[in-house]
C-alpha cells in the first residue's frame, strides 16, 4: 500500500502571482494506479498535470514524488533531473505546444534523444510506438500540417518513448475519432496492467471508469470537492451537474417540456 | 476591393513564404552536396567564406564568391529560382541593420565628419559612389547567400548543436533556438488569426475598425505567442531538454569533408591573395 508516486498537501498555486489556479489541494497518488481528473474549464487541471510533472512548484503547501519532497532547485541537478523527466512522461493538452521540431520524427526522438536512451533502444522503442499508434506515415511530415488528430497521436508517441513509469496525459481523447479513442484506451490500459501509473484529464466521462481506480473531480473553486471509485462519482449526479460534467436536455413531450441531465458515460460499443 | 484583396494575399503570401523558408526542413533532407558534408565542416568552411565576404575589397572577388554560392546551391539539389528569391528579400532587412550602425556614427562626435558625409552623399554619386554602393549591395547578397545556404541545407537542431561544438556558450544557443521557435509561433498565430477575425467580420473590415482590430490584435499576439512560447518550453523541459541540443545521427567526418575543407582553405587563400593585389 504504501509506494506513492505523488502526494499533495495543502497545495497552492497562481500564475504570475495574481491568478489562482490551485487553491489548497489534497491528493494521494500510488504507485500503479489509474487515476483520473474531472472539472469544468480552467478549474486547474490541467495547473495539477504540470505540477505533476514538475514543471511549476507550489506557492504554497507539500509536494513530494517518490516519497521525496520537492523543490524547484532540486532540477538543478542534473541527475536528479535526468531521473525524474524519466519517471515521468506527460501528453499537454495543447499539442502545438508540445510538437516543436521541424519534423514528427525529430519530435518523437526528442524525449530519448535528450534523455540519453541508448540508440538501440531508441530504435526499438520507436518501431514499437510507431506500430502502436500508426503513425508511420507521418514521420517525415512537419508537425504543424497535420491534423489535430493526428498531432495528438505524434504528441502520445513522443511521450511514450519516453517510456515513463509514470505517464501523465491532458485530455488524451480530445478531438479524437471513435476508434482512435478506443485504441488510446486500450493502450492505457496496457500500459496500466504492465505496471505504469497513468494519470488522465478528461472531460469524456464515458472514458472515466475504464481508465481509473480512483477519479478527483475539481471544483470551480480550483480544488478537490470529491474523489472516490468512478462507479460512486459517476453516480453523484448533482455533483457533476454542479460541475458542468452533464448537461440538461430539455425537449417537449406533449407540450410540456421535459428535463433530464444527460450524462456521457454509457459505454460506447467496442469495434 | 481589388487593393484590399491584394494586400491581404500579399501578406499571407509573404507570411507562407517566410515558413517555407525559414523553417522548412525539406531541403535539409534533400541528398545533394551540402547535404551530404558534416555540419560542423560545413559550417567552418561557410564562417570562412563570410568573413572573406566581409573583408573583401572587390566588387569582382564578390562576384567569384557569389557565383560559388550559386554552384553549392546547384549541387545541393536546390532550385536557383527559390534560393534567388528566398535570399533577396532578406537584402533590404540587412542591408538596414548594416546601415544602423553607420547611421549612429553620425551621432558620434566629429561634427565636422558627419556634415561632410551629408554633403558628400549628395555630391558623390560618382563612379567611386556606385562602386562603394555596389560592393556594399554585393557584400550583404553574398554574406546572406551563404548563410541562408547553410540554414537551409543544415537541419535546426544539427546547426544548434554545431553553435555548441564551437563553443559558442549555451545560453546564447538557447536564445537562438528559443527566437527561431518564437518567429515561427508569432507568424502561425497572426496566420490563425487573420483567418478567424476574417471569418466573423467577413473581408470588408471597414478600413477604422480594421485599425482597430490591428492595434488589439498586437497587442493579443505578443501575448499568446508569449503564453505559447512558455508552454513549448515547459514541453521542452518535460521531455529532458537541459539547454544541450543533441541529434539521432553523430557526426562523422568523411575523406569528403577533408576535400571539401581543403578546398575550401584554397579558394580562401587565393582570393585572399588576389583581393590584396588587385587594383581598386
Ligand atoms: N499561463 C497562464 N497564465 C495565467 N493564468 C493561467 C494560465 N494558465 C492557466 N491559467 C488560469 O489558471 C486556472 C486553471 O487553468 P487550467 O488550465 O489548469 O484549467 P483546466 O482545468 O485545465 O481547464 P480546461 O478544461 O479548459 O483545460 C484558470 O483560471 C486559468 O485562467
Ligand atoms: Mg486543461
Amino acid at each position: 500500500m504504501d509506494n506513492p508516486a505523488f502526494e499533495l498537501k495543502g497545495v497552492y498555486f497562481s500564475y504570475l502571482g495574481k491568478f489562482p489556479a490551485l487553491r489548497g489541494v489534497d491528493m494521494h497518488i500510488e504507485q500503479g494506479k489509474k487515476i483520473t481528473v474531472i472539472g469544468a474549464n480552467g478549474s486547474g487541471k490541467s495547473t495539477l498535470l504540470h505540477m505533476l510533472d514538475g514543471l511549476i512548484f507550489p506557492d504554497k503547501g507539500v509536494f513530494k514524488a517518490f516519497g521525496r519532497e520537492f523543490k524547484e532547485n532540486d532540477f538543478n541537478d542534473e541527475e536528479f533531473s535526468g531521473n525524474f523527466r524519466k519517471k515521468v512522461g506527460l501528453v499537454f493538452q495543447n499539442p502545438d505546444a508540445q510538437l516543436f521540431c521541424p519534423t514528427v520524427k525529430e519530435d518523437i526522438l526528442f524525449g530519448p534523444l535528450h534523455l540519453g536512451v541508448q540508440k538501440k533502444e531508441i530504435e526499438k522503442r520507436l518501431e514499437e510506438v510507431l506500430g502502436i499508434l500508426e503513425i508511420k506515415d507521418l514521420l517525415d511530415r512537419s508537425p504543424h500540417q497535420l491534423s489535430v488528430g493526428e498531432k495528438r497521436k505524434v504528441a502520445i508517441a513522443s511521450s511514450l518513448m519516453i517510456n515513463p513509469d509514470v505517464l501523465i496525459l491532458d485530455e488524451p481523447t480530445a478531438g479524437l475519432d471513435p476508434l482512435t479513442t478506443r485504441r488510446i484506451i486500450d493502450l492505457l490500459i496496457q500500459a496500466n496492467e504492465a505496471g505504469k501509473t497513468i494519470i488522465t484529464s478528461t472531460h469524456d466521462l464515458h472514458i472515466v471508469e475504464e481508465i481509473s481506480d480512483i477519479v478527483y473531480v475539481f471544483s470551480q473553486e480550483k480544488k478537490i470537492v470529491k474523489s472516490g471509485q468512478p462507479d460512486v462519482i459517476l453516480e453523484d449526479t448533482a455533483l457533476l451537474q454542479a460541475n458542468n460534467l452533464v448537461h440538461i436536455h430539455s425537449h417537449g413531450h406533449k407540450g410540456k417540456t421535459h428535463i433530464h441531465p444527460h450524462l456521457h458515460i454509457e459505454h460506447h460499443p467496442e469495434h | 476591393m481589388h487593393k484590399n484583396n491584394f494586400v491581404e494575399r500579399s501578406i499571407m503570401g509573404a507570411l507562407s513564404f517566410l515558413k517555407e523558408s525559414i523553417f522548412a526542413d525539406e531541403y535539409a533532407l534533400r541528398k545533394g552536396f551540402l547535404q551530404s558534408l558534416d555540419p560542423r565542416i560545413k559550417t567552418v568552411t561557410f564562417m570562412l567564406f563570410i568573413v572573406q565576404i566581409i573583408l573583401a575589397k572587390h566588387t569582382l572577388i564578390l562576384l567569384c564568391l557569389y557565383a560559388l554560392c550559386l554552384l553549392l546551391t546547384h549541387i545541393s539539389k536546390i532550385n536557383l529560382g527559390f534560393f534567388l528569391k528566398r535570399t533577396w528579400i532578406f537584402i533590404p532587412l540587412f542591408s538596414l541593420f548594416i546601415a544602423i550602425p553607420a547611421l549612429f556614427s553620425i551621432f558620434t562626435p566629429g561634427e565636422a565628419l558627419a556634415a561632410f558625409n551629408l554633403i558628400g552623399l549628395k555630391f558623390t554619386i560618382t563612379r567611386q559612389g556606385l562602386s562603394g554602393a555596389a560592393l556594399f549591395v554585393m557584400r550583404v547578397i553574398t554574406s546572406v547567400s551563404f548563410a541562408v545556404l547553410l540554414n537551409i541545407t543544415t537541419r535546426h537542431f544539427e546547426l544548434l548543436k554545431v553553435l555548441r561544438i564551437l563553443k559558442i556558450p549555451q545560453i546564447f544557443v538557447m536564445t537562438v533556438g528559443m527566437c527561431y521557435r518564437y518567429v515561427y509561433l508569432f507568424v502561425e498565430i497572426i496566420e490563425n488569426t487573420y483567418i478567424a477575425v476574417k471569418s466573423r467580420v467577413g473581408t470588408k473590415i471597414h478600413y477604422k475598425s480594421g485599425q482597430r482590430l490591428a492595434a488589439w490584435n498586437m497587442a493579443f499576439l505578443w501575448q499568446r505567442s508569449h503564453q505559447l512560447n512558455e508552454e513549448v518550453y515547459k514541453a521542452m523541459l518535460s521531455r529532458g531538454y537541459r539547454g544541450e541540443p543533441a541529434s539521432l545521427d553523430d557526426f562523422t567526418v568523411k575523406t569528403k569533408d577533408w576535400l571539401w575543407a581543403s578546398l575550401a582553405v584554397i579558394i580562401f587563400v587565393l582570393t585572399a591573395y588576389f583581393d590584396y593585389w588587385l587594383k581598386a
